[in-house]
């Protein structure tokens, strides 16, 4: 069930992405994409009664801890690419006055 | 109006898709891996949080390539950023908000503190929740405050990203030694036989590292944007 709901957030960024009219807005909503694939891994690595993988003894069901190493990275680099796509639209604007979808691929 | 209307069908073809694709996630899943990691994770890196022994062990070729993506990505915000125009107020984001006299005087009392737990996270990352990644920003949030508490505080932007390559060289360089001792890439450089405590000794050099990066990473992105916004 719970995957479900995190493919809704998702759907919902991807929607963002579509329906977005200026540079800023699809930025966000791709941040928004990218919060509901992380949250879709940690989904599918939990497991109900699971303890966090802090452990050395064999005999506690822990949660997967791949999906969490994965997401990490994903958090970093998600973060340092909305940067980057942020400048690019500051620099958009410079040159072109505007930072609607419709002005710049006149 | 058409793009949105065209919108509807195709977001309930993808949740169909992905609704189908997870019916049976449960019976294809396989927890080989986790008891893998479980069994001899402690063992094999000298690392309690197991988070850690992945990122910095098993997958270390990842989180290089991360690494790398962290600098590209901070080089090409300080690339765009540049501009030859003088700037007439370049801490416009700042002073236009008059900073209150309370929210000063506050960050001057938190910002030991968190600079203090960003280390304590970033030393810590194999023996309990934290590492590089989540104690740089951490840090980062700390190098932030002292630009709140001093208005007319100077950073040498190129400095930072000589600082940073150089760090990247020194990751690089540092997980390519266990070549030499072990005969495998990218891994701990103690042999797998070896001491524990003196395995750990890698993971807390390499966090230390990965913390300093991320740190300087986010710092200089964020004065980038400071700049940048006159």
């Amino acid at each position: 069930m719970e995957p479900l709901l995190t493919i809704l957030v998702i759907l919902i960024g991807i929607y963002g992405l579509i329906s977005s009219e200026t540079i800023i807005k699809s930025v966000f909503t791709a941040t928004i994409v990218e919060a509901g694939v992380i949250l879709l891994f940690l989904n599918l690595g939990a497991i109900n009664g699971g303890v966090i993988p802090i452990t050395d003894s064999v005999n506690l069901v822990i949660v997967d801890p791949i999906p969490q190493a994965l997401m990490i990275t994903t958090i970093v680099i998600g973060s340092t690419v909305t940067s980057l796509a942020l400048i690019l639209s500051i620099k958009v604007f410079h040159n072109n006055g505007s930072i609607a979808w419709k002005d710049i691929t006149k | 109006m058409i793009r949105r209307l065209f919108a509807l069908p195709l977001l309930l073809g993808l949740f169909l898709i992905f609704a189908i694709a997870l019916l049976d996630y449960q019976t294809l899943y396989q927890d080989s891996a986790r008891v893998f990691y479980q069994t001899y994770g402690y063992l094999q890196t000298g690392s309690l949080n197991l988070v850690t022994a992945i990122y910095l062990d098993y997958r270390l070729l990842d989180t290089l390539f991360e690494a790398g993506i962290l600098l590209i990505a901070v080089t090409g915000v300080s690339w765009i950023a540049q501009h030859d125009n003088v700037e007439h107020n370049p801490l416009f984001m700042l002073d236009r908000f008059k900073i209150p006299e309370l929210f000063v005087s506050l960050a001057r009392i938190i910002y030991p503190i968190v600079l203090l737990f960003g280390i304590y996270v970033v030393f810590n990352g194999h023996l309990a929740p934290g590492g590089g990644f989540q104690g740089g920003a951490i840090l980062a949030t700390a190098l932030l405050i002292l630009y709140y508490i001093d208005l007319k505080k100077k950073t040498n932007l190129q400095r930072i990203f000589t600082i940073e390559k150089w760090l990247y060289l020194l990751l690089v360089g540092i997980s390519m030694i266990s070549f030499f001792t072990r005969g495998v890439w990218f891994t701990n450089f103690i042999p797998l036989e070896g001491d524990l405590l003196l395995k750990s000794i890698f993971l807390i050099t390499l966090n230390l590292i990965i913390g300093a990066k991320v740190a300087l990473g986010l710092t200089a992105i964020f004065i980038a944007f400071l700049k940048e916004g006159r």
